[in-house]
């Protein structure tokens, strides 16, 4: 099984005649995924991919009754985007798209959650469920099916300890990029629950990064709520005082809320495995599959 | 994008938020026409406009009671340095004499809550960080819901946490929906007022402003754009970055490595795993997706030019980025013959990945090292570290 997506997940893409979104559905579309249709005002009626492109995404659910969106527009349009998802009654929406404002982000937070919308990203690579479907910009090809859940602020940081979990023979059950701005859509926390639900993931990732308090909030729930065994690691412990490291999130205040030792000591408080390094966390799943806990 | 305070007086002053007469000048011989020109009685303050904290305690804030004074200090801070930050203007505004107190207000953007919150405190000014420190109750929070806004209970409830006179209420929240319409307007993680002062007259005057707006808003407020271009980073090889869209930062000054990669993750974890070392990153270039060769070469040109770089590793793991794009980058940059004393190390991983690594084995006269993982990059620094 995996988490939010699966074979069955029908997904439409906002800006499928762009560069990006025309790609990606393409590349989507040939690793699996369900892709029913496509918007881009103006376009109504053209087709991607073979793929039923609509002026709206009113429009879009209501030919296909899709599942999820995932939207390739500019950061600057990605607000209005997601304000039409929402209106159109979507109920889940990724978010791609890096430089976003923080107060348009702000915004779409608010709005999914008092509409009950499960909202990800923005800077995110997406979702994938591998072997599956995959929703977002994720290189399909070193995703395996197993039974590991993982979460990472970090594309490249997962994109690498994936590779080596496939390489040293485990799967993933679903990657969730949660993304690196300061105003996560849905975070760890509130992926957790779904990893508890889930009977095929044994085990869970989290690649957490300075800043926030994402990590601590996700050491709170493992500690009381969380029966699997959860390898962290906290990239930035050795990034500059105060300056942002190209992800918006990442960056500790000047009261070390955010921190590396604070976020590791949390997790390790609720008894989570704290790799230092991506390599570190392949190390750690090897030790506990050996131990038949995958 | 922090403002400097002449900006922020000046959106304050687009606002109605109440400030003391001003005017900016950035040459010493200015001055006289300009306070003239904006009707300035003295007694004056000279104030440097440079983005530092605490820049009364380091001189940066001077009283002038006649013109002789103002302009002997004009002179002095004008064009001088405040803790390593040239001033190139300053303002000078009225003195608020006999203020009955100084308070603290601003509005930023609150990560845990995900809204603005309002932060207020009857003990402002100078101390405001030792009674957050010491005092925490005097400081009062509040967080506003976006589809809400400020109310007129919002400042009411202020004054009531902070012991003050409700009599203030239409004053404060006055002041509180200027601020969030400017915090709201301008994409603001914050607007501070500090000190903000109740004068002789028991009015509330913005005697300080700070205001920090998203970068990632700049797109659509031209007026702060403009203002932006003008500012220099605190780094030139910063700025010669950006010109190619790639996110440079400098690290630590006694650093001897460079590293780039393909994403800010992957940046931090090489970091972090050379200095688990006891190596020392001088400098991290961000290359985004999707770098071609010329772009590439740049990277490798810019991080080069580092202070102190003895070493660039380079860490690709390639989805939208191509290893053969990469690689041909990497060899355009490395024949240029001044380099040749420098260590490269290079991973890469992805599309192309087999052109990419021909490419590398085909660049002559360079100590160049491709190897397949992180961990092989750290300890191939490792093995080079008497050379570092």
């Amino acid at each position: 099984m995996s988490i939010l997506i699966d074979e069955k997940t029908k997904l439409i893409v906002q800006g499928i005649t762009g560069r990006e979104g025309s790609y990606h559905t393409e590349q989507m579309l040939k690793y699996g995924t369900k892709v029913v249709g496509g918007v881009t005002p103006g376009k109504g009626g053209q087709e991607v991919c073979g793929v039923p492109v609509f002026n709206s995404v009113r429009e879009a659910m209501a030919a296909t009754n899709a599942d999820a969106t995932v939207i390739f527009v500019p950061a600057r349009f990605m607000k209005d985007s997601v304000l039409e998802a929402i209106d159109a009654g979507m109920k889940m929406v990724f978010t791609i798209a890096e430089h976003v404002p923080v107060h348009d982000m702000m915004f779409c937070y608010h709005l999914a959650k008092a509409r009950g919308v499960k909202l990800f990203g923005p800077n995110s690579f997406g979702v994938i469920s591998p072997g599956k479907t995959k929703a977002g910009f994720m290189a399909g090809y070193f995703f395996s099916p197993g039974s590991v859940g993982v979460m990472s602020r970090s594309a490249t940081n997962c994109y690498e300890t994936v590779k080596m979990l496939t390489d040293n023979g485990i799967g993933q059950s679903t990657c969730v990029g949660v993304g690196g701005d300061m105003i996560p859509g849905t975070t760890f926390v509130e992926l957790l629950p779904d990893f508890e639900a889930d009977p095929d993931t044994k085990a869970v990732v989290i690649i957490g990064e300075i800043g926030g308090s994402e990590e601590e909030l996700a050491a709170a729930y493992i500690k009381d709520h969380f029966s699997k065994p959860v390898v962290a690691l906290i990239a930035g412990k050795n990034a500059p005082k105060g300056r942002s490291m190209g992800h918006a999130g990442a960056i500790v205040s000047a009261d070390g809320t955010g921190s590396a030792a604070n976020k590791e000591k949390a997790l390790r408080d609720a008894g989570v495995y704290i790799a230092d390094s991506t390599q570190h966390i392949v190390d750690i799943l090897l030790e506990l599959k050996k131990e038949g806990k995958l | 994008m922090k403002l400097l305070e002449y900006k922020a007086k000046e959106l304050f002053d687009k606002y109605g938020v109440p400030t003391m007469n001003g005017c900016v000048i950035d040459s010493a011989e200015d001055m006289d026409g300009e306070i003239a020109k904006a009707g300035l009685t003295y007694p004056v303050v000279v104030k440097a406009q440079v983005q530092i904290g605490g820049r009364g305690k380091a001189g940066g804030i001077r009283f002038a009671d006649t013109p002789q004074e103002a302009r002997q200090h004009c002179q002095d801070l004008l064009f001088s340095e405040l803790r390593g930050y040239k001033v190139n203007q300053l303002l000078i505004v009225e003195k608020s004499a006999n203020n009955k107190t100084e308070l603290y207000l601003s509005i930023m953007l609150d990560r845990l809550t995900k809204c603005p919150i309002i932060i207020f405190s009857a003990n402002g000014g100078m101390e405001i960080e030792q009674t957050a420190k010491e005092d925490p109750d005097k400081i009062i929070k509040v967080t506003v819901d976006p589809f809400v806004g400020v109310k007129d209970y919002t400042a009411a409830y202020l004054l009531s946490k902070a012991g003050m006179d409700q009599a203030y209420k239409k004053q404060l929240y006055d002041m509180l929906r200027k601020l969030y319409a400017i915090f709201m307007d301008y994409s603001c993680m914050l607007v501070e007022i500090n000190p903000l002062v109740i004068n002789a007259e028991d009015r509330l005057i913005a005697l300080d402003g700070k205001i920090d707006i998203d970068d990632s808003a700049l797109f659509r407020l031209p007026d702060i754009q403009e203002f932006a271009n003008k500012l220099q980073p605190d780094n030139p090889l910063i700025r010669e970055a950006s010109r190619f869209n790639f996110l440079y930062i400098p690290v630590d000054e006694d650093g001897t490595i460079a590293v780039t990669s393909n994403g800010s993750g992957m940046l931090m974890s090489c970091i972090d795993l050379i200095s688990k070392e006891g190596m020392k990153v001088s400098a991290a270039l961000d290359l985004g997706g999707g770098a071609t060769a010329d772009r590439i070469k740049e990277a490798i040109r810019i991080l080069f030019s580092t202070p102190g770089c003895k070493a660039v590793l380079i860490n690709i793991f390639g989805g939208i980025t191509r290893c053969d794009e990469v690689a041909g980058g990497v060899k355009l940059a490395l024949e240029a013959d001044e380099h040749k004393d420098k260590i490269v190390i290079i991973r890469m991983e992805g599309t192309n990945k087999d052109v990419g690594l021909s490419i590398i084995s085909s660049i002559k006269g360079v100590d160049i090292v491709s190897v397949p993982g992180l961990r092989e990059c750290v300890k191939a620094l490792v093995d080079r570290r008497d050379r570092l």
